[in-house]
């Protein structure tokens, strides 16, 4: 059996794509049925002997610069149309159209890639080769505020679904001629854009040469969500920890570029990328460093706490409850107990019933428009909430416990992470309803165990609390010191200049 | 990966003891018994237990205390017992105090002692209390319907705070008699018309049983020489002035006075600090200097009285020679076998010191 043959087989990645020569007529062919794809014949100033065909996707090429920068002067240009037949072509590729480009291609390939990216393709009669000229349109959301990452003291700005607006927008940030921008195609059909950045001389040149080993490696249909390269550039698999933070605000990239990561962009995802990721990045919010040293660390250690409680306090309270209630104080025993007397549950079936409830509530919130989403959420939370506690059908300190978890869990910077640890707070949770404290004790010693085996890119997930190669650790990760203090840069990131100031 | 998972599962089977998961059950199914008091019976011994004022639902509307006796012959057996005579989960996990009656501490506190140190739910935890004149089963009733453990709560927070008798935890107790082979414990009677709980002095302990009891100066002696300031406020007449004073803190220094290895004497320097709480007028010069004489006359004598008996007794309770013995670990350590004999014979040289403050 052939496997090629087959409809569900692998599919080789067919170079090149369209295997012809290039000339005006092979390309209307490979746009055949495609209404959006326009010839104009012009005449060079008139000359009826001396024609010129324009190519173009109406919609991808910006209209005002096709007309202005190129059928203009090549419709009103006298020169042109008295250059000798050899130097036409050298004259429209170096100066005699307005155009910021003009690149010679010779392969029906690059000239399909050009004119989809939004450039336009110049052909001439009897010529085997065709002059591109990128007139890209620029129809993209403005500039607007972080949703998901708010500041109080800083930069306003959000990256958009223009990666070029985007890659601007670091460059704007960060001035200095060693950030370094590749780019590279990835999805068959989508033939997104996607451009890593780093810091040259700083960041890792391994870490940089395996996210672009990987963009290569990928042959995908098409790029259309984040999920599409987290998936494919780390083993996200067998873990629902997020192995590369993402963030859609300009200055924290930089800041992880600083650090000496890699960022990585895709066209039409409104995010950036650092890699590697190591947990301590999902405890850190873009504010850390805009607050007094003593603030930015107090929260981070509440973050910190809130995390353990989160995916703590529901399986706590089963084993406390279920299992070991001398470890109860007296009266939080005694106010259980009353409490519990006539709800017909166990407290391991109210706890699970309620943490799911809770889930449900918020995918339901989530899955709606905003004003109705808050509606859900009120009466989901409060109505339903305290409807079931006044109808005896569970316990108001359940009802507390699975409330404190679930708002513990929204101090998480990183909803990526935050939602890691909601699904290891159910397991937590039921392994503490078959063996109390010692289930729970398992758990956790599991849920180490899960993360001191991840790694992103190399580096370990654990990092900066475990560098696990020997790498001298940066700065404490719990807290932050105060900035003059912070000196180095992460280890565990393997830059290679670790030294961040005087 | 299948060989981590056979390790991790090896390691949690050696983790639980090889004896299965603890089991579950409801809280809410559970009478938690808050007081329980031991007392000598005819067929062995006789348990009294109370839940105290319990609450039903949301509202916490209140409900009788429980109130559960049995008798067997022996603790174990009583607490089974228990279990039968309640609709609930009869739980000990949460007993935080403790009564013995007079009869049962004369024949042997160690006992009852040595099953609460066992007992997976029972604790060392609670605080200890001797009834006197009366039983212990008297006493867990004496609350009716709210239960006594308010009282007793009250007594134990009082007790912290310095304005009651020093409370003991039945780990404490067990620990002076296994250590310094006696140990002293509140004692409650029931007085009154309404039959309430009140403190009157301590207990003394020993490996036999009940020693004897210390009431009124002999019981604030005892609470000088354990170091704590007695709740007492004491009156001196100073010609037409009349000044109150209480005792704020106690320090009290043991020295061994040991001829060729061979304790001859015990020397006691108590140093107590003492608030001036009333006067008709400041009292200066002469009669401040008069005023400390009688204070620490008064004190003195407090603790002689305690001495006295605990010498007669041989029972060094508030750890004298230990305290001593820190100073001469390896003479300690020769004598401290003997030293409750020895106490009884030792002389004893007390000097006490008063710094007032206005």
């Amino acid at each position: 059996m052939v496997r090629e043959d087959r409809a569900d087989g692998p599919h080789p990645r067919k170079v090149p794509l369209f295997d012809r020569p290039l000339s005006r007529q092979a390309l209307a062919e490979v746009f055949a049925d495609c209404v959006d794809y326009m010839e104009r014949t012009v005449y060079l100033n008139g000359d009826r002997e001396r024609t010129v065909t324009v190519c173009y996707l109406l919609g991808m090429a910006r209209n005002e610069r096709l007309s202005d920068y190129i059928l203009r002067p090549l419709a009103q240009d006298p020169a042109l149309s008295r250059a000798p037949e050899g130097e036409l072509f050298s004259r429209l590729q170096y100066g005699a159209l307005y155009n910021l480009a003009a690149i010679r291609r010779e392969t029906l390939d690059d000239v399909v890639n050009d004119l989809i990216l939004g450039s336009c393709a110049l052909f001439f009669p009897g010529r085997l080769d065709a002059l591109t000229l990128p007139v890209p349109t620029e129809e993209k959301r403005a500039v607007g505020e972080p949703d998901n990452e708010p500041a109080l003291k800083g930069s306003r700005e959000s990256f958009v679904e223009s990666i070029r607006t985007n890659t601007a927008m670091v460059r704007r940030h960060l001035k200095a001629p060693q950030l370094k921008i590749r780019e590279h195609i990835v999805g068959r059909q989508s033939r997104t854009l996607v451009d890593v950045l780093y810091l040259e001389g700083i960041a890792d040149p391994d870490t940089v040469s395996q996210v672009e080993e990987k963009l290569d490696q990928m042959d995908i249909d098409g790029v259309e969500t984040a999920g599409n390269l987290e998936e494919y550039l780390t083993d996200t698999a067998r873990t629902p920890f997020p192995l590369m933070a993402y963030t859609q605000r300009p200055d924290r990239l930089c800041q992880g570029l600083l650090e000496g990561r890699a960022a990585v962009f895709a066209d039409g995802i409104p995010l950036g990328w650092l890699v590697p990721g190591t947990m301590d990045q999902f405890f850190k919010t873009g504010q850390d460093r805009a607050y007094h040293w003593l603030t930015a660390s107090a929260l981070s250690l509440i973050r910190y706490l809130c995390a353990l409680i989160t995916l703590l306090v529901p399986g706590l309270y089963i084993a406390l409850v279920t299992f070991h209630p001398e470890a109860i104080p007296p009266k939080l025993a005694l106010s259980i107990v009353a409490a519990k007397q006539e709800v017909p549950f166990s407290t391991i079936f109210e706890v699970l019933i309620m943490l799911l409830a809770f889930e449900v509530i918020q995918e339901a919130g989530l899955r709606l428009p905003g004003p109705i989403g808050a509606t859900v959420s009120i009466l989901g939370g409060l109505v339903v909430g305290s409807a079931a506690v006044e109808a005896r059908i569970v316990s108001p300190a359940v009802l507390i416990a699975v409330a404190i978890a679930g708002v513990a869990g929204y101090t998480m910077p990183s909803q990526d992470f935050g939602n890691a640890l909601r699904l290891w707070r159910f397991l937590l949770a039921i392994l503490a309803s078959v063996g109390g404290l010692f289930g729970l004790a398992l758990g956790c010693a599991a849920l180490v165990y899960h993360l001191a085996q991840l790694e992103s890119f190399g580096v370990p997930y654990l990092a900066p609390f475990t560098t696990g190669v020997g790498a001298t650790r940066g700065h404490p990760s719990l807290f932050r010191l105060p900035l003059p203090a912070m000196k180095w840069r992460d280890g565990a990131v393997r830059t290679q200049n670790r030294r961040n100031q005087r | 990966m299948n060989k981590s998972l056979a390790l991790l599962l090896g390691a949690c089977l050696l983790l639980s003891g090889c004896t299965g998961l603890p089991a579950a059950r409801e809280m809410g199914d559970m009478a938690l018994l808050r007081t329980m008091g031991v007392d000598l019976a005819p067929e062995g011994l006789e348990i009294t237990a109370s839940t105290g004022p319990r609450a039903r639902g949301l509202q916490g509307t209140g409900e009788p205390a429980l109130v559960l006796s049995a008798r067997e012959d022996s603790l174990s057996a009583a607490c089974l017992a228990l279990q039968g005579l309640s609709d609930s989960y009869v739980f000990f996990g949460y007993v935080d105090q403790l009564l013995l009656g007079e009869e049962l501490a004369r024949s042997g506190a160690l006992p009852v002692l040595d099953y609460f140190a066992r007992d997976v739910e029972l604790g060392l935890g609670a605080q200890l209390w001797l009834t006197r004149g009366t039983t212990a089963r008297a006493a867990v009733e004496s609350g009716g319907e709210q239960g006594v453990e308010g009282r007793l709560s009250t007594l134990q927070t009082d007790g912290k705070l310095g304005v009651a008798a020093i409370t003991r935890t039945a780990g404490e107790i067990y620990t002076d008699l296994l250590e310094r082979g006696a140990a002293f414990v509140p004692v409650l009677t029931l007085e009154g018309e309404d039959a309430s709980l009140r403190e009157s002095g301590y207990g003394v302990l020993g490996p036999e049983g009940l020693t004897g009891f210390l009431e009124g100066e002999a019981a604030r002696g005892l609470e000088l020489l354990a170091g704590r300031a007695p709740a007492q406020v004491l009156t001196v007449e100073l010609g037409s002035n009349q000044v109150s004073a209480r005792p704020q803190a106690v320090s009290l220094r043991a020295e061994l006075d040991l001829q060729e290895g061979e304790p001859a004497g015990l020397k006691l320097e108590c140093r107590v600090e003492m608030g001036l709480t009333e006067d008709r007028r400041s009292p200066t010069g002469e009669e401040l200097a008069q005023l400390r004489r009688r204070l620490e006359r008064r004190a003195l004598e407090q603790i002689e009285s305690a001495l006295a008996s605990l010498q007669e007794w041989g029972a060094d309770c508030v750890g004298l020679g230990a305290k001593a013995g820190l100073a001469c670990p390896g003479e300690w350590r020769r004598i401290q076998e003997d030293w409750p004999a020895l106490f009884g014979r030792v002389k004893i040289e007390t000097d006490v010191r008063v710094v007032i403050y206005e």
